[in-house]
């Protein structure tokens, strides 16, 4: 023991030391934290990043930006872009997790073909691509080209968009095809479309930053758009923020005024306060008489609202139409926000206008903090309404104008022939369809029906009418995946490269920046394989990559109000944060923040904004003894997104998410049925009846109940009953009555088709 | 870019499938940033400007009328601290109440609250939790835990978070890393809203002005652990204000490890008293059988203890809180005692007349150790705030296990006569008494009726089996014996392994009835 020396003893009490108190180990430096380069601040060593790369969240149409930490080219991680003029270095539980849900057991990894015994079984993609062509053929053969119909989503690059609409009606020579958008915004969009002759959300984020009165009507940007209440938060002008709710929602919280409103009492409140402007002559009359048409017809129209009828329809107090239309007198940037509260109805294009009419007589438009400001729901709802090929044209125009048929013949270079003379069916028209038999084919890409459409029973019996039904998912377990006869496995966000457009028309670029699993293919090479095996492989040779149909939708959108023809390429909206349309050609480099109208001149013929009315309805299903409460659906959680088909896969936004099913219910219609907090109740409506807990809370308002749309039930419930101009559902209005578990009233008559949705994946 | 041309489908295909595999195309746009991100000029508003000075320490500073509930603190903590799978260190819960006029919804998201008196730190048995002495920040050291969980019984908040995979906890460390090169806290990063802050707080403040609801309304007991989280709102909440999971009740977990420790670790001090007793009436093999049978069930005991813990092989390091830790001492007393028990099952085995003295006060010293043990065991429970857990109810439970076992070990060989049983029967009686009269005397608060509406809800039918099988097995039965003067023997041992069974069960519900104190939750489990 000659060499023992101070060191070695040191060491070895050293050894002794740490096998006693151990202060530092694998699993301490698991979790150390170390800088990182790319400004990301310190991360933990197996996160470290060699390179980051932008891209826009795939969720909502925030359009927040993440900065994806790679590592060998692979993503490993991800934050919010601290220079995206759109988040500012935030995101939401989803945009946080946007990269743990593509890793999931769930993933649809080969397309899989229904054998006739019902099995599904997985195929090559020559057999899934053939298949598909061959069965698409012969519907059309037997039932007419009018016969298969296709159904999208707002959950795809505008390039895939794009490419689904053109092959679809152009290759394919479908007739009908719709978006699961006409779920969220096709309201938005007619009453735009028909105020100011397009499509066109005036405003800028940075609104929420400028106005001094700001109106929430039926949106709830806590929960929906958390980083868009974040510019909320920063606006300096100490602002009056008015919430128009039903519910006390988060948002009504964090308001200074909440009018919780009877539901679909809004149209009338909105035609109420536009009578007491007009009536106290609160209006700006230079701004009406230069920019508008209609405004007498609207003023004589009001005269039907006087306050003690508004203050019924609303549950009102008359002082708080008054107040509200103080309020909008006395701001000096006034801007009004609405989502789904006011989509989601059976009156929402008129409700979406009776917006926009107070923002024109009032001026507030075109100037910072103003506007009548539709908050899209889906990350590319905005790219599908320009160039989705749907309900109408490509880039914003109508199918039924013939030089607008030869523009994009002549783009495209295609035959004009091979246009069709009319938008065809919206989504519930080629729902009915299928019920008459005139449909027997349907193409769903991206989407969730058996889950997400209104009236769910009927849909999964209609589906059993179908002779072929093809689905394009990312995942397996879909409620409509398990159903369809042919599933094509689609890689993801993140897996693919594209462009957004956001809520304030801003276009944004989405990265590859992980390996798709298994076959897995992009809906773009998915679409370019269709066209092949189809032989209309010709009309698109030039869509060989998103970047080259980006300049195909610039050269689309020539001339017209979405004019993006001066982006110079995927380079520039990365560089810039993004670009807003309109961007034309020959403009120099594009300003951060722009809204549009500052002019007063308007998409009309005449440059004029119309001012658009109807006499408000009565609720679809007038409430009685038997079915006394309204059911009012929408979003649980922040956590969740539609049918969770993404966020399920996810332990964290699980983990973030109510367990089960509640129904929020006032205590005193609780108590009324002998309900407890959280016993188990029935809810049954004419169409159906779902099991759920009660969750008592006074939030939800007397006569009321509400349940998120997220859970696979709920929609068994609802009524199928559509806004006549925009074919948009009506989630949000339905009968129905809750009672204690034992006390259930006998189970509806109508049978839920119990075979389809039995029917697995083996 | 593919440009398909006259090559036919497959190859297309095959083209396609590499082509969506391949990810060199986004090298082009990755790109480095200043090194300064915008976000640091944000947060810096949020953070103090001066490290703590002498007593102060940092704390969290929620602002609630900022916080709206999107959890983004939940996801970014989860990211940018590298967490598994669904492990969070932050928790968004809901308060709802309010007039029908003007209802409340209030979200309030919670973290580790950075103890002035740790509840977590005197706990632990292996020192795996320090308290640093400039910022306050209560941290956890990984590698020195050995995975007991006992830490989260002791924390009101419910923060140390158990990892079943790497069988260790682990907790929020306010970021310490992260505040000490001047950056702000994940959660501080992240908020969108600017509703979290790390703050200066005052400990001399904290410990003057802290009443039972300092922390926040509904929240567990600040007394306790002195939290220095600070809840501020200009909105102010009422009074009458509930969270969201209030009427909520599920289970506890149930611990079978600690419940098969529990009772017999107090089954066995019984049965060494009974041996004792049999060893002072020279009823040598009863003795030696007693104290066998001691020495087992006290052997098992500790096995299943050691079971419980996530990395069971670092038990050695259990001895090192024995300073403040009841579970510390709990360990070291009943490995004293399993030691003790060894030597008097040894002794009584080897009977030289000589030794008698030394076997009986070995054994007597034996009993003592463990009555011992099992106060520590009482006291384990007892200082964490659950009110089913009180100390005087605890105290009942576990030393009538012992006495039961003791007065029916006595009567089975015959010391003390029937009188053994009557003593069994009453003890049997008393616990039932005390078990059904806890539910009166805990009604205080509203997480002590919590657990009466567990018993009463989801545990029923196990509640219902514990009350019979002790009133037939422990009350009835041993009155029977006691009164009857030809007895078969199987009914004696039903009576007994019904006694055990009623006992495993009764701790079965101890753990799954406690309904802990916690901070509000939401419609989330």
């Amino acid at each position: 023991m000659s060499d023992v020396t101070p060191t070695s003893l040191s060491t070895l009490w050293e050894t002794a030391r740490d096998w006693l108190h151990q202060r530092d180990g694998h699993l301490t430096r698991e979790l150390l934290l170390e800088p990182s380069r790319f400004g990301l601040g310190q991360l933990p060593n197996r996160l470290q990043p060699d390179a980051v790369a932008k891209s826009v969240c795939g969720f909502c149409s925030t359009g927040c930006n993440l900065q994806i930490h790679l590592k060998d080219g692979v993503a490993i991680g991800l934050s919010p872009s601290a220079d995206y003029p759109v988040n500012l270095g935030m995101a939401c539980p989803k945009g946080w997790e946007a990269l743990a849900v593509l890793d999931s057991p769930d993933r649809a990894t080969t397309p899989l073909l229904r054998l006739p015994s019902g099995e599904m079984r997985p195929v090559d993609w020559t057999t899934a691509v053939q298949t598909f062509v061959e069965r698409v053929r012969r519907v059309q053969a037997e039932h007419g080209p009018e016969s298969f119909a296709f159904l999208g989503t707002g959950q795809m690059p505008t390039e895939e968009l794009a490419f689904l609409g053109t092959l679809a009606k152009f290759g394919l020579g479908m007739v009908h095809g719709d978006a699961n958008t006409r779920q969220c915004m096709a309201t938005a969009a007619v009453a735009y479309k028909q105020a100011f002759g397009f499509d066109a959300p005036p405003f800028t984020y940075a609104d929420f930053e400028q106005s001094d009165v700001l109106i929430f009507i039926g949106a709830n940007p806590c929960i929906a758009h958390p980083i868009l209440w974040e510019r909320v938060m920063l606006n300096k002008n100490k602002p009056e923020i008015i919430v128009i709710d039903p519910r006390r929602t988060e948002t009504a919280m964090q308001a200074t005024t909440h009018l919780a409103i009877q539901p679909k009492g809004d149209l009338s409140l909105l035609y109420g306060v536009a009578g007491v402007l007009i009536e106290r002559g609160w209006i700006n009359p230079e701004f009406i008489t230069d920019h508008t048409s209609g405004f007498q017809g609207f003023a004589d129209f009001t005269r039907d609202y006087p306050l003690d009828r508004v203050a019924q329809d609303t549950g009102l107090a008359p002082q708080q139409i008054i107040d509200l239309a103080v309020s909008i007198y006395r701001g000096k940037a006034v801007s009004m926000w609405w989502t789904m509260g006011v989509n989601q109805s059976y009156q929402g294009v008129r409700t979406a206008q009776a917006i926009i009419n107070l923002c024109l007589m009032t001026g507030n438009i075109g100037r910072p903090g103003t506007g009548p400001n539709s908050i899209t729901g889906q990350c590319n709802a905005m790219g599908s309404r320009l160039f989705g090929n749907t309900s109408s044209l490509l880039g914003g125009r109508d199918f039924t104008v013939p030089e607008y048929r030869e523009e994009v013949a002549t783009i495209l270079g295609c035959d004009v022939d091979r246009i069709p003379q009319t938008a065809g069916w919206a989504y519930p028209e080629i729902l009915e369809g299928v019920r008459s038999g005139k449909i027997k084919g349907l193409w769903i890409v991206a989407t969730n029906p058996a889950h997400s459409w209104i009236d769910q029973a009927d849909f999964l019996e209609l589906r059993e009418k179908l002779d072929f039904l093809v689905v394009q998912d990312m995942y397996a377990t879909t409620e409509t995946a398990v159903v369809a006869d042919l599933l094509l496995p689609a890689a993801g966000w993140g897996e693919k490269d594209g462009t957004f457009i956001n809520s304030e028309r801003r276009i944004g670029v989405i990265r590859k920046v992980s390996r798709a699993p298994g076959q897995a293919l992009a809906d773009f090479a998915i679409f370019r394989l269709i066209a092949e095996a189809a032989g209309c492989g010709d009309l698109f040779r030039e869509w060989t990559s998103p970047e080259a149909v980006f300049r195909i939708l610039q050269r689309l959108s020539q001339g017209r109000p979405c004019d993006i023809t001066g982006i110079a390429g995927y380079e520039q909206l990365d560089r810039h944060g993004g670009v807003q349309w309109p961007h034309p050609g020959g403009r120099d480099v594009p300003v951060v923040e722009r809204r549009l109208f500052a002019d007063g001149r308007f998409f009309t013929p005449d440059e004029r904004a119309r001012f658009l009315f109807d006499p408000v309805r009565p609720l679809p299903e007038a409430l009685d003894d038997a079915f006394p409460l309204i059911l009012m659906t929408g979003r649980g959680s922040v956590a969740q997104w539609h049918t969770e088909t993404r966020t399920a896969q996810s332990a964290v936004l699980r983990k973030l998410s109510p367990q089960g099913l509640s129904i929020e219910m006032h205590p005193l219609d609780a108590t009324r049925e002998n309900i407890t907090p959280q016993s188990q109740v029935v809810v049954t409506s004419r169409r159906g009846q779902v099991t759920a807990t009660a969750f008592l809370t006074e939030t939800v308002g007397r006569g009321r109940v509400f349940l998120p749309m997220h859970d696979s039930t709920v929609n068994q419930l609802t009524n199928a009953v559509f806004d006549p101009h925009s074919r948009q559902p009506s989630y949000k209005d339905c009968a129905v009555s809750v009672k204690p578990i034992d006390r259930a009233p006998a189970s509806i008559s109508r049978p839920v088709v119990a075979s389809v949705s039995e029917k697995v994946l083996t | 870019m593919i440009a398909p041309g006259p090559s036919p489908l497959p190859s297309f295909v095959e083209d396609l499938l590499r082509e969506q595999q391949d990810l060199s195309a986004v090298e082009r746009f990755a790109q480095d940033h200043a090194a300064v991100t915008a976000t640091s000029r944000v947060y810096r508003s949020l953070m103090p400007a001066t490290a703590p000075g002498p007593g102060q320490q940092y704390g969290f500073e929620v602002d609630l009328d900022r916080c709206s509930g999107c959890k983004a603190c939940v996801t970014a903590c989860h990211n940018m601290n590298g967490l598994d799978e669904d492990e969070t260190w932050r928790d968004v819960g809901l308060l709802v109440g309010g007039s029908f006029s003007l209802p409340v919804m209030q979200h309030v998201t919670t973290a580790c609250h950075h103890c002035i008196e740790p509840g977590c730190m005197s706990a632990c048995p292996t020192l795996a939790y320090e308290k640093d002495p400039v910022t306050g920040i209560v941290k956890h050291l990984d590698d020195q835990c050995f995975g007991c969980q006992y830490c989260i019984l002791a924390c009101p908040y419910e923060v140390p978070k158990f990892h079943a995979k790497k069988g260790i906890v682990r907790k929020c460390d306010m970021c310490s890393s992260r505040l000490k090169a001047g950056e702000a806290p994940a959660c501080v990063q992240a908020c969108p809203h600017e509703a979290i802050r790390i703050s200066l707080v005052s400990v001399d403040e904290i410990r003057t002005l802290t009443v039972a609801s300092s922390l926040l309304v509904t929240a567990p007991d600040s007394t306790h652990t002195l939290p220095t989280t600070r809840y501020v709102t200009a909105r102010g909440l009422p009074r009458d204000v509930r969270s969201g999971d209030e009427s909520q009740v599920h289970p506890e977990h149930n611990h079978p490890p600690l419940v098969i420790m529990l009772v017999l670790s107090q089954v066995s001090v019984g049965l060494m008293l009974a041996g004792l007793l049999a060893a002072m009436q020279l009823l040598q093999s009863a003795a030696f059988m007693l104290t066998a049978l001691a020495w087992t069930s006290g052997l098992i005991a500790s096995l299943a203890a050691t079971a419980h813990l996530g990395r069971p092989w670092l038990a050695y390091r259990a001895f090192l809180g024995w300073r403040t830790s009841w579970l510390s001492r709990e360990i070291m007393i009943f490995g004293a005692y399993q030691g003790l028990a060894g030597a008097a099952f040894t002794l009584v085995w080897w009977p030289a007349e000589w030794m008698s003295q030394l076997t009986l006060g070995v054994m007597a010293a034996t009993v003592v150790v463990g009555v011992i043990g099992v106060y520590c065991s009482v006291k384990i429970y007892a200082v964490t705030p659950r009110p089913f857990w009180t100390f005087r109810f605890t105290a009942v439970r576990f030393f009538g296990t012992s006495i039961l076992a003791a007065a029916l070990a006595s009567g089975m060989i015959g010391v003390g006569g029937p009188w053994a049983f009557v003593i069994a029967s009453m003890m049997a009686f008393g616990k039932l008494v005390a078990e059904s009269r806890q539910r009166h005397a805990i009604t205080e608060n509203r997480w002590a009726e919590r657990s009466v509406d567990l018993l009463y809800g989801p545990l029923r039918d196990a509640w219902f089996l514990r009350c019979s099988t002790l009133m037939f097995a422990g009350v009835v039965g041993p009155a029977v014996i006691a009164t009857l003067p030809e007895i078969p023997t199987a009914f004696v041992v039903v009576t007994v392994v019904g006694c055990l069974v009623s006992e495993f069960i009764e701790r079965g519900l101890f753990f799954r009835a406690a309904a802990a104190p916690r901070m509000p939750g939401g419609l989330a489990a």
